[in-house]
């Protein structure tokens, strides 16, 4: 089997041995359709930030912009939601326009993102760095810091609506699942955005563009922090500069917990989804059984710790005692770094 | 670019340029410039480490307590404690990098959220204001080495953080230029491999660096409190994080590791604080921050970038980030 497929595994029996002892403690509850709905309604949030995030770590790089971008976007939305009543075009319009101008918003932050990753060569780490002050000024600039409320009540649907049952958020992120998995699995600019982040030169060698698939990939994950704003802002009425940057470093452990390489050229959209459920079952489940939000903290942290240091065993174990018997030599490990 | 931005503030404003601005420049962000040049140190043998606040806010938030609890006002044993926390937290950062060579930014991720929640669970969630804070701390915040008085008559000095600063700076410095550990730290941000393969023993300098850059936090950390007179455990932890980054790669420090100068990192922070200090004495609000801080870092690495692209020019130059 190869880690590709062990890591997955990993994830899979932690989410059901967490599921099981979860709802052994809290018989009845857990499982209920109450709860269900609300893990539904949470978890949509920060498993598309996190989908964005992986897209610029397959290729190598990080998006710590990505909250930012997500606060941006709704707060342009907000704006034009909050002026409904002023601007007098049908309710139905004005939301579609909302969500427009939001997707627009975020390609414009995930263009400059791009071009300062793949133009000017700026490392992704640092750019984004940047950039994540330059939105969320930007969008503190526009609010004048202050909150924006009074949207349409149809504007709801989003982020409390229910489509067949199911939290009409989570459909959406089943499809943002469905069509990121597409991209990366069937399309030459997913197998262009593996190739670059395993290997630049070559990447390059091989006719690939490799300025243009950088940029496509931030403009990718940037729609992702779009539609983000939109659920966000609509499950809450509100929208506030810097709301959900506790979302940041959340979505890089689930990112790497979900089996990403942060070197680039590695990463799979059922690790992370995975990742994403594991990280919710065990916020719910802490929280039913009466835990603090520290110890989640804590048990995040622990949780990426103890994942990755089982990660380098079996790669090191492959390497050094099956590969070596075989071999007759002891490979060397990787940089670590 | 700290020249042209000082000139702009002077002539915005006459009353930048003054012995008293410079001192308070220098008594609010030493502790920011002592972070920068711990963060600093650690991306010269090419790693990350996001851990410095949270290591901070535990050094100090514990020894407050411990100080509150013994009913002693002491600042040497504030500062062994918070140091003491800082290099038992750098250990373990180190034993993660060293033995399971896990990428540095992860482990310091974990690290930080493992600790800092530790932390709240386990000692308390309190904030300590400025009524119950031993003496000590305040008395280190006001300390001046040196007594001047403005033509008004307020009173102002040199205050003793900067000595803290120039003592750490000139360790560090020492360290980085006349050791062997420290022209080792270089070589490992240049090249890795080169390193280990000469026979250095990697895991010891690792140990080094990152107990270095606790330890320098947790001083960071006393000085925080002293300065604001209230210890808050959740407070550092995500406000000076992009900040410190930002001082630091401006000031020209590699990402990658293996290059940068501790003069560019303390310029770095010193544009930096001015930047925090001198946009409300511009006259535009403070809401306005955010967006500066952030510009200043797009701007600044997109001419290094770009300029660096030029200079190699058709070489097959690809660098990874």
């Amino acid at each position: 089997m190869n880690a590709k497929r062990a890591n997955s595994l990993t994830l899979l029996v932690l989410l059901i041995l967490s599921t099981g002892v979860i709802s052994i403690f809290v018989p009845g509850n857990f499982l209920s359709i109450r709860n269900l709905h609300n893990m539904g309604r949470q978890l949509p949030e920060y498993g598309l930030l996190s989908l964005a995030n992986m897209l610029a770590m397959i290729t190598g790089g990080i998006d710590l912009s990505i909250v930012s971008i997500t606060s941006l976007s709704g707060v342009v939305a907000g704006t034009i939601l909050s002026q409904y009543a002023a601007i007098g075009l049908p309710v139905g319009v004005t939301i579609a326009l909302a969500i427009l101008a939001a997707i627009a918003v975020a390609l414009l932050c995930g263009a400059v993102n791009g071009v300062l990753v793949a133009y000017a060569g700026v490392p992704a780490i640092i750019a984004t760095l940047g950039t994540n002050g330059l939105f969320l000024g930007i969008a503190i600039i526009i609010t004048k810091g202050a909150g924006i409320i009074g949207f349409p009540p149809q504007f709801a649907f989003f982020g409390n609506g229910l489509i067949l049952g199911i939290p009409a958020q989570f459909v959406i992120f089943l499809v943002a699942v469905g069509l990121v998995a597409l991209l990366l699995n069937t399309t030459a600019q997913g197998m262009s955005m593996y190739m670059y982040g395993s290997n630049p030169i070559v990447a390059r060698f091989s006719g690939i563009n490799n300025h243009l698939v950088l940029l496509k990939t931030y403009l990718a994950g940037s729609v992702l922090c779009a539609v983000s704003a939109i659920i966000m802002i609509s499950g809450v009425d509100s929208v506030r500069p810097g709301y959900g940057s506790q979302y940041l470093l959340l979505t890089v452990l689930i990112v790497v917990m979900g089996g990403t390489d942060p070197n680039g050229g590695f990463g799979t959209v059922l690790g992370v989804v995975l990742s994403i459920f594991v990280v919710q079952i065990l916020q719910s489940g802490l929280n039913f059984l009466g835990f603090s939000a520290f110890f989640m903290k804590t048990s995040w942290g622990l949780l990426l710790l103890l994942l990755s240091v089982s990660h380098f065993l079996r790669t090191d174990i492959i390497k050094n005692h099956i590969a070596g018997k075989y071999l007759k030599k002891k490979v060397q490990p990787d940089r670590a770094v | 670019m700290i020249l042209l931005f000082s000139l702009v503030v002077t002539i915005m404003n006459p009353a930048f340029f003054t012995l008293q601005n410079f001192f308070d420049l220098l008594h609010n962000s030493s502790g920011d410039a002592i972070l920068a040049i711990g963060f600093f140190v650690a991306l010269l043998s090419g790693g990350i480490d996001i851990s410095f606040p949270a290591v901070a806010i535990i050094g100090q938030y514990i020894a407050v307590n411990a100080l509150i609890s013994m009913h002693v006002s002491n600042l040497v044993l504030a500062l062994a404690i918070s140091c003491g926390v800082g290099i038992a937290f750098g250990a373990v950062n180190a034993f993660f990098v060293s033995v399971f060579r896990i990428n540095t930014l992860i482990v310091t991720l974990g690290t930080s959220s493992l600790f800092h929640g530790a932390m709240l669970e386990l000692v308390g969630t309190k904030a300590v204001n400025a009524g119950q804070l031993p003496k000590c701390f305040t008395d280190f915040g006001y300390a001046k080495v040196l007594h001047l008085q403005t033509a008004s008559g307020t009173p102002y000095g040199l205050p003793l953080f900067a000595i803290v600063l120039a003592v750490v700076v000139l360790a560090t410095w020492l360290i980085l230029r006349h050791t062997l550990l420290g022209r080792i730290i270089f070589a490992m941000g240049g090249n890795f491999e080169a390193v280990r393969r000469s026979g250095v023993n990697i895991r010891r300098v690792h140990f080094f660096i990152y107990c270095y850059v606790g330890f320098l936090a947790g001083i960071m950390g006393i000085m925080s409190v002293s300065l604001i007179r209230y210890s808050n455990p959740t407070y550092i932890v995500d406000t000076e994080l992009l900040p410190v980054i930002a001082a630091v790669v401006l000031g020209g420090a590699s990402i990658m590791g293996g290059s940068g100068t501790l003069t560019g990192t303390l310029l770095g922070a010193t544009l930096i604080a001015m930047l925090q200090q001198n946009l409300v004495l511009m006259g535009l609000s403070s809401y306005w921050q955010e967006f500066f801080v952030g510009l200043m870092i797009v701007i600044g690495v997109t001419v290094t970038h770009v300029q660096r692209k030029f200079r190699t020019g058709n070489r097959l130059t690809f660098v990874r980030d």
